[in-house]
This record gives C-alpha cells, structure tokens and sequence, in this order.
C-alpha cells in the first residue's frame, strides 16, 4: 500500500507537467509552475523523471506542446544544477526539436507557435550560454554552432545593453567636451564680457541720475506733518500716500523723452542679453568640470555678484517709474484694479486676508468697521494684529457672521491659510529665491492658475474616534463580586450590560425581572451562558456554511464561464471556417453541453493544428462538384438557347 | 583506485597491469572536457586527426578547406572563465593561401612516424604534399593519378619510409620519401581505394579496402595480394591454438601467408570446412598457387559497398573493419575470418571514409556513427566477442569524419563536419577541480 503510494507520488511530476503543456495558453499556468518547482526540488529522482519528460514532450509533434515544454525546461534550467547536467546531454537534440535546425526535422504545426518557439529556444540559449556556458561545453558547442556555422541571429542582449551604455557615455563626454569649450571661451572673453556689463550698468546708472536730478526740480509734494491731520483714518492716509509716491515718479515727458529712449534701451539689453549670459555662464559654471577648480570658483563668484548687481539695477530701473514696463504690465495692472473691486463686493462677512499688493486698497474698503477705532497708526504698514483685532469686534458686531462662525469647521492652523479664500493665480517660477537656473531656462512668468491653486489647498482631515469608556458589566458572580468584563452592549455571560449598583443590582428594570429569585438568577445566568456558547458554535457554524457555498458558487460561475468560452469559441470556429467544421459545430450542439464543453477541451490542442478553410477552397469545391457543375452548364446552355430565340425570333 | 595502489606496493601487482587498470578505468569515463577547448582554425569539415607518435602531443588536423593545422594537447595558449577553460589554438595553420598549399579538400593528414619534423597530406588536388613542420613549407610533392582518400605510413617501418596511398585510381601506391618517386603501385582493387592501413606487427604489410568491398592484404616485398577478406568465411570467437608444427615464434608474416593459402584451398573447394577441420595442405600447392590468387577468391568481398575504415589493433591481430552498409567487421588477420562480432546496431557515414580509432589495450573501438561517436566494448567473454556500445559521445551537430585516441593521456579527440575538434577526457581530471566550480554553478531554487 505505502509503496503504491510512493509510485503514485513519483509519478506526480510527470502528470503535473503534462498537464502544464496541455494547454493552449501562450504561458505556462503559474501556479503548475510553481507546483512542478516544488516537486522536483526536493527529490533527485522527481528531477530525473520530469527531464525524460519534458524531453518526451519536445519530442511531441505540436509545437504549442513543444513551447510550453521548452518554458518548463527554461525555469528548472535556471534553477537546477542536476538538470542542467542531465539535459545538456541531449543538447543537440533539444535544439533540433525546439530551433528545428534540422532540414529533415522542421518545427511541426502551428506555424505562429513554431516561430516563437524558434525564437525563444535561440533567446534561452542565449541566455544559458551566458550564465551556464563556463561549467558545460555542450552550451558552448551549441550556441557556437548555431550562431557561427548556421548563423542564426541571436538577440544579443547583453552587447545590446553594452552598446547602450556606449552611447550614453558618448553622449556624456560629448557634452562635457562641450562644457568645457565653453568654459574656455569663458576664460577668454571674461575680462571683455565684464566690461561690456559693466559700461551698460553704468550707462543705466547714468540715465537713472538725471532722471533722478530732474525730478529733484520738480516741486516736491505737499508730504507733511498737518496733512495727516486732514485725513480721519490711517486709510484715506494710505491713499493719499499712494497718490504721493506715484506722483513722486518721474513721468516721461518731451523734454526727458531722449534720455528714456536710451534707458528703455538699455534695460532691454540689460534683460535680454546681460542677464541672459551671465545665467548662462553661470550654469556652465556649475556643470563644467575643471582642473583649475579656484579659476572657476572665482569667476562663479563674480559673475553672481554681477549677476545680482544686474538684478537690482533692473529693479531701480523698475521702480524709477520709468514707462519701461508698463509695455510688458499693461494687462496685469487692468486685472488688479478689476480685482479690486471684486474684493470690495466680497468683503462683509469673509476673512479674506487681502493680496500682498492690494492690501491698501482693500484695507481702505473694509474700513467702515474700523470706524469706532481712533487712528492710531499714521505708519502705512498697518499689521495683522490690528487685522485680527478687527475680526474680534466683528464677532461681537454682526449676528451673522457669529452665526456663521458658529457654523464653520474649525481648521487647523497651516500655510495654506494665507490663499484662504483668494481666487488668484500664482507665479509657478518665482519663490524669492533666484537658483532656479541650474537645469536650465526658466519661464519666469509660468503661472498655476487659481483652480489649479484651490486644488493644491484642498485639505485632508483625518477622522479621529472619539474615545469612549466601555462601562463594566457588574453583574453579581456567583463567587462573590461583580463581573469586570467590559462589553459594549451585551455581555456574553450576563445578558445586556444595564446601569447597576454596587452589589450588581440592575437600578431601574422592569418588575417582572425584578420577581426572578437569587436562585433562579443564577439559573439564568447558567442558561445564559450556555445560549452565549451556542450563539457562537452556531455563529461559526454559518460561517463555514457561507464560506463553502460561496466556494461552490465560485467554482460554479468559473464552469460556467468555461463552457460559455468554449461555446463562444465553436461558434467563433464555425463562422470563421468551412462548411465541414460548421457541420461540426452543429453535431456538438446537438450533443448536451457538458459533453461538448469536455471534447472541447480536449481539442483545443488539435484544434489549433486544424487548417481552416478559405473560402476559395470552398468555391473550388463548388466548383468541382460534378454535379453543380452539369446544373450550371444546363443553365448556362439554356440562357443560351435563350439568346438565341430572342436574336432570331422569326425562325422559331 | 586506492586497494589497487595498495596492491602495486605490496608487489601483488606488477607495474605494468596496474598501469593498464588505471588506464582502463579512465577511459570508461570518457566524457566532452570541459576544460580543455580546441579551438579550430578550419573553416570545412575535419577529415582526419592525427596526434604524432613520438610525444603524443601534437594534434594534426586536416580539413575540406584545404587546410591542415597543428596544436599543442597538452599546453594550452590561453585561458578562460577564470582559469577554467584551457583554449587550445593551433601552433600554426597551412591553407590555400600558402603558395604551394593543396588547392581542394585535404582528405588525409598524418605524422612521419619517427619524429614531428615531417608530415604528409593527401588532398582532393591530386597531390601529395610532405611538409617540414618547423618551417611550414612543402619538401616533397608526389602527383597522384586522382583524388587521394588516405595516405599511410607504417609505424613500425625500420628499413622503409613509404607513403601508401589510396586514391580515386584502382592502384595503390607508394611514394618513397627517401626518393620521392613511387615505390611500387599495387593493382589487384577494382574500384578506389578509400581506406589503407599498415600492419601494426609487420612492416611490410600493407592492408587496403576499396570503393569494390574488398579488403585486401599486400606483402610489398612480393608481387599482388596475398589475402582478400571474405565476409561469407567465419569463426565465432577465438581462432583454435595453433597446431604444434607451425611454432609459436615463427615470423607473422609466413604464417599468415601459409594460412591465406590453406583458405585459398578452402575456398576453391566451396566446401565449409571448420578451423579445427582444415589442415595444413603440402608446399607444391602453395607453389603453384602463388602469386597469383584463385579468381573466386580474389573476387570475395568484405563488405556490401565501399569499406571505408579500416582500423587494425595495436597487436596486431585483429583488423576492424566499416562498410558503407553501415556494418562494422572484426576480422581475425591470423586466419583472415570474419569473427562474426555483433555489434550493436549501428548507423555509419556512407559517403566519406571515416577513421576509427582504438585504446590500446583494445578494449574499446571509437566509430563515428553519424553525429555521434560510440565506443564499443570488444571485450571477450566466454571466447565470444561482445560489440556492444558502451558509452555514446555525443557533442557534435553534424556528421563524424575521424577520431583519435591518445593512448598516452587517455583522450579521445574527434572531428566532424560542424568544424568543431572535441576532446573527451576522463571525468577524474574533472572530479579534482569540482570544488572551485561548484562556487558558481549551483541550485538556485529562489521559489
């Protein structure tokens, strides 16, 4: 008995890896796999066993067998020492049956699987060769056999990845080279370029004076200490020292006209070129790589530095109010003042903290709350602690916005608490910071619109369970003492966990609980307890019962969408070919379907060694019927005839 | 190995039995070296395979591409995988492109016997080339009156230096070195001559097989043929003891010639006489007889079809013999009988003459069958020679032209149609250096 037992278990790999190749899936089943892995891992004998095996299949006249064999073959040849010796035996015959480079043994059927059987075997090959082919001459033999004598093209992954990692460090070094022609060009001019930057900077500086000098003539506005006195709020005052800064601006006129001509064109030299290059260079710089390393950090030190004199002098120009970039502002300015307005209507009963730029004027809109306040701040910067101030009496003073408030979710405090309610859009590539350029250009006017922004802001609140004390059960024990088990609701001993006293009477309960004797009570609890016992035998019970069902159920659904593939591919079959195969079709249609869905599987191997028929062929057929063909060539004497009467009606 | 040892320090075994154990031993371990690589500068089919005699060291190799090579077996030119593999590139390769190099396929390559400065090809060209191996030019050129299959030397030749030729030609000649002209040609073949061999005991005999069947047995120190093989006369097992008059130490040569005139008798009465049975007939009818054959015994055939190899044992007293019928022929030289081996049934190359080789003990044949090679065991059991395939060599992916064994390292080496030179050596070389490769090649289970 044990040793028919044990033949059937060596018999196990044999019938796990015909049922592996039975199938006309263009992968091995996993779990197969898997299972024959297992197998054969621990036994030597299973190993020997499941390579006659595989051997036997490849010699199977199928290729879809072949293939899915060869699949086999590949994972234990991986894996194995043992079969790695015991195939490399019959290496040469393994490749014929799986290259097929034999004349006189070509790959059979399937011709689609032969020619990916063909490829694959040539790629594990390959593969074998390049991870086995020291430790076994056959590999060698072969792969040299095939590849310098037959010369079959191999994939050549490994030269591949190698020509690969040639170009990209072809690619590198071109760049670098690159880089470092630059750099030297850089050594050659710098003296030259700082000049050039130098002379604009000046020139600017120039300009900039005698803008600077004229609007020195100019009267100077009436900016003193009695004008405060004129406006009754920090507000009006902040308007009026807007107007004031703005008039303070030289605007251009006929006689200044020459000298912005000349500044507005050098600071478009200064953005467009000086700029530009000296970023430029600057991240050749950073990039390049160099013996002279105190040469270059030298020059990167300077070039910051002009850089960054390049950018405050582009901001002087900016702010010397010159009409420079009203050209490049124009609409932007046109949105702020539309937004303005905006922010007005918006303004009662939201916290809105205003737009960096706008904070004046909108602080002058929402100022009629602040009204009751003395102005105690002539400085223009009035800070957020007045804001929050402000928003403490507008508790106290609006109903509906208490109401409101009383509404709202609270939120934690976090940055994103400063776009609260804005709906503007932000400028993507402008953090303060001007280090952006190390990878490259930069757009600096990219922008993330605003929904894009609201999106981002979008905040994620964590659900927190608020922890609650599972009371006792305190039900009198029979030992003396009163049951500390906590339970939700019920508990499993003593019934549903009621509010009791100290002794574990239950406070408030119904009379006819309260005539139930000591006794009796603890009879209950007796009986309680069993039913609590049975409750959860049962419960368990119906567990497995669902879990079974379910399994049957599953199992049931996967037959039955077997057998509805299996009918979907007949009827595939029987559209797509002959009249012969159709009729087929039909038989097994007539036959009932478990029958038919069995010898379906079964055919599924064969069926793909099927030829179908065109349906040339089957007009051929027609054709050669000898009795259609009497019938049409009546037909077409008889047309004839026909004709014939009706050309010549007078001699019939 | 370690009770045998023991047993050759006791004094239980002489020196030269343990030798041969050992070496026995060995060769039924024969399996494709991993560590040891020839790498073949040829660009066609390897034809023939010759390790010289006197060092048993280099490897000529003579291929279909006009071209003839030689390695050194036993040092190695560079190394591989770590140390692992030993590549074996030829010391030096004469082609086409030499400028007086054979222009079609060398058919036959072979070592002078005596020393390794000589060796002689025979080609498809016609020609016979003798070439100084130390300088790699032709010394000697002999033209042949068509294909040449096999060139010959004897290596037991003391007082000649012949190179017997099988040619497309009916006649076999020899080509005298010391002269360089033809010795002698021999006619008696009706068709080519594919394989010719030396006698391994006498130097004068000279063993020929043709594209007719006939296996056929020349003294070159007399006129024609003394002895055509004839499948149809048998012995099963062991010639019977030599009766008491012709003496034990009587030269081979007489012997075998007395004999192949007892069998003449024999043949011409048609009558199927046993061994035991046929006795020696007077010395007036071996006069009358000689030189000249009876015509149905000169017409006997050894083969249906063409004999392509002919191998005779180190002894020198059995001669192997492979047809193009595919049958392979143990052939007792003494009594010029078919010993009636079974072998195994085997599949053998029709087409080329393919070269067999033997260990030195003759325990085993090596024939190239087809794509394989097949060492067959001729061990006598119960004096009945068994043929049967004790180890199948298989390594190369097309046709077998020609082995070698290298009875002095107990390597087999064997070329073929794919242009590959395999060695096979015993698997004990291997067993000493398993340790350091089973750091590398091992299970990998990873699921």
């Amino acid at each position: 008995m044990a040793a028919m037992e044990k033949r059937e278990e060596e018999g196990r790999v044999r019938v796990l890896i015909e049922k592996a190749t039975n199938s006309t899936a263009p992968e091995v089943d996993p779990r197969l796999l898997k299972a024959i892995k297992l197998v054969v891992r621990y036994s030597d004998s299973e190993l020997r066993l499941a390579a006659r095996t595989l051997m036997a299949l490849m010699k199977r006249d199928h290729s879809q067998v072949r293939y899915l064999t060869l699949l086999i073959i590949d994972e234990l040849f991986m894996r194995s020492k043992l079969f790695r010796t015991v195939l490399v035996e019959n290496l040469d015959q393994l490749l014929s049956l799986s290259v097929g480079f034999r004349r006189n043994l070509p790959l059979p059927a399937p011709p689609a699987v032969a020619s990916v059987l063909r490829s694959k075997a040539i790629e594990f090959l390959e593969k074998w060769n390049t991870s086995f082919g020291v430790h076994y001459r056959q590999l060698r033999l072969g792969f040299d056999y095939l590849k310098n004598t037959l010369k079959f093209q191999f994939p050549n992954l490994q030269a591949h990845a190698a020509r690969i990692q040639q170009e990209r460090s072809e690619r590198e070094r071109r760049s670098k080279e690159i880089l470092l022609n630059k750099f030297e060009m850089l050594k050659e001019n710098f003296s030259s370029i700082k000049e050039e930057i130098k002379l604009t900077i000046d020139e600017i500086g120039e300009c900039l004076d005698i803008v600077c000098t004229k609007e020195e003539f100019m009267p100077p506005g009436p900016l003193d200490d009695e004008d405060f006195v004129e406006f009754r709020s920090s507000e009006l005052l902040q308007i009026r020292l807007n107007t004031l800064k703005e008039g303070g601006k030289v605007h251009e006129n006929s006689e200044n006209k020459v000298v912005f001509d000349v500044l507005r064109e050098l600071y478009k030299l200064l953005v467009t070129k000086h700029l530009v290059s000296v970023q430029e260079w600057i991240s050749v710089l950073v990039r390049v790589e160099v013996a002279d390393i105190r040469f270059r950090d030298s020059v990167l030190k300077e070039l910051i530095d002009i850089r960054n004199n390049l950018i405050s002098v582009k901001k002087k120009c900016e702010e010397s109010g010159c009409a420079l970039v009203t050209i490049a502002n124009h609409d932007e300015e046109d949105e702020d003042f539309w937004e303005e307005g905006k922010i007005g209507s918006l303004e009662n009963g939201r916290s809105a903290v205003p737009d960096k730029q706008n904070e004046d004027i909108s602080m002058a809109s929402t100022s009629s709350e602040l009204k009751n306040r003395t102005p105690e701040g002539s400085n223009r910067d009035c800070n957020d602690n007045e804001m929050l101030n402000r928003e403490d009496d507008e508790t106290d003073s609006n109903p509906l916005r208490g109401k409101l408030l009383a509404e709202a979710p609270v939120m934690e405090w976090g940055s994103f608490l400063d776009n609260w309610g804005s709906s503007r859009e932000v400028l993507a590539n402008q953090r303060g910071l001007e280090l952006e350029s190390h990878w490259g250009r930069v757009d600096y006017n990219a922008v993330i619109p605003a929904e894009k922004i609201a999106e981002l802001n979008v905040h994620a609140t964590l659900y927190k369970e608020e922890p609650t004390e599972t009371q006792p059960c305190r039900a009198p024990l029979r030992k003396g003492g009163v049951c500390q088990r906590k339970d939700l609701r019920v508990c499993p001993f003593h019934g549903p966990i009621v509010p009791r006293d100290d002794e574990g009477k239950p406070l408030n309960q119904n009379p006819l609980k309260d005539e139930i004797t000591l006794d009796s009570r603890i009879d209950l609890v007796e009986q309680l307890a069993k039913q609590a016992v049975k409750n959860v035998r049962e419960r368990d019970k119906e567990v497995t019962n669902k879990r079974e069902i379910d399994k049957q159920s599953m199992k049931r659904a996967k037959l039955a969408k077997i057998r509805e593939h299996n009918a979907a591919v007949l009827r595939d079959a029987a559209l797509a070919s002959t009249s012969r195969s159709a009729a087929i079709g039909q038989d097994m249609e007539v036959t009932n379907s478990e029958k038919s869905s069995a010898r379906n599987k079964k055919e599924t191997l064969s069926s793909m060694l099927r030829k179908k028929v065109t349906s040339k062929d089957r007009l051929a057929q027609r054709l050669l019927n000898t009795r259609v063909k009497d019938a049409t060539v009546r037909e077409l004497t008889s047309g004839e005839d026909a004709n014939y009467r009706e050309a010549f009606p007078n001699q019939w | 190995m370690w009770k045998e040892i023991g047993d050759r320090e006791a004094g239980k075994l002489r020196p030269r039995l343990f030798a041969n154990r050992i070496k026995s031993n060995r060769v039924r371990t024969l399996q494709l070296s991993n560590h040891k690589d020839i790498v073949s500068p040829h660009r066609g089919s390897i034809n023939s395979l010759q390790v010289d005699l006197t060092e048993g060291r280099y490897l000529l190799s003579g291929a279909s591409d006009a071209s003839a090579a030689v390695h050194d077996v036993q040092r190695a030119t560079d190394f591989e995988g770590g140390g692992l593999i030993a590549k074996h590139k030829c010391i030096f390769v004469t082609n086409k492109q030499h400028e007086r190099g054979h222009k079609y396929a060398i058919s036959s390559a072979i070592w002078y016997p005596v020393d390794t400065g000589l060796f002689v090809t025979g080609s498809y060209d016609h020609h016979i080339n003798v070439w100084d191996t130390n300088s790699t030019q032709v010394v000697m050129n002999f033209k042949m009156p068509g294909k040449v299959y096999r060139t010959a030397m004897s290596s037991v030749a003391t007082s000649h230096m012949l190179i017997a030729a099988g040619t497309e030609d009916v006649q076999v000649r020899l080509c005298d070195i010391a002269s360089g002209a033809f010795a002698h040609t021999l006619s008696g073949h009706r068709d080519g001559v594919i394989s010719v061999e030396w006698s391994t005991s006498s130097e004068w005999v000279l063993v020929t097989g043709g594209c007719d069947g006939a296996i056929r047995f020349w003294d070159i120190r007399r006129a024609g043929c003394f002895l055509v093989l004839d499948q149809s006369h048998s012995q099963l097992g062991r010639r019977p003891p030599i009766p008491e008059r012709s003496a034990a130490n009587k030269a081979s040569t007489s012997k075998s010639l007395s004999r192949a005139q007892q069998r003449k008798l024999a043949g011409g009465n048609g009558t199927k006489q046993s061994p035991t049975a046929r006795m020696p007939t007077k010395g007036s009818v071996r006069q009358r007889l000689h030189p000249g054959l009876l015509s149905s015994q000169d017409r006997a055939t050894a083969h249906y079809g063409a004999v392509t190899g002919l191998k005779l044992t180190e002894d020198g007293m059995y001669l192997l013999s492979a047809g193009s019928d595919s049958r392979l022929r143990l052939w007792d030289v003494e009594s010029g009988c078919n010993t009636l081996v079974n072998f195994e049934t085997v599949r053998l190359q029709t087409s080329k003459p393919i070269q067999l080789a033997t260990t030195q003990d003759s325990a085993f044949v090596f024939v190239p069958c087809m794509s394989a090679v097949k060492a067959i065991s001729l061990s006598m059991a119960f004096d009945v020679w068994s043929g049967k395939t004790s180890l199948t060599f298989r390594g190369h992916y097309e046709y077998v032209n020609c082995c070698w064994f290298s009875s002095q390292e107990q390597e087999l080496y064997t070329g073929g149609n794919d242009r590959q030179i395999l060695v096979w050596s015993p698997s004990s070389l291997i067993a000493d250096e398993l340790d350091e490769e089973q750091a590398q090649d091992q299970d990998n289970w990873s699921d």
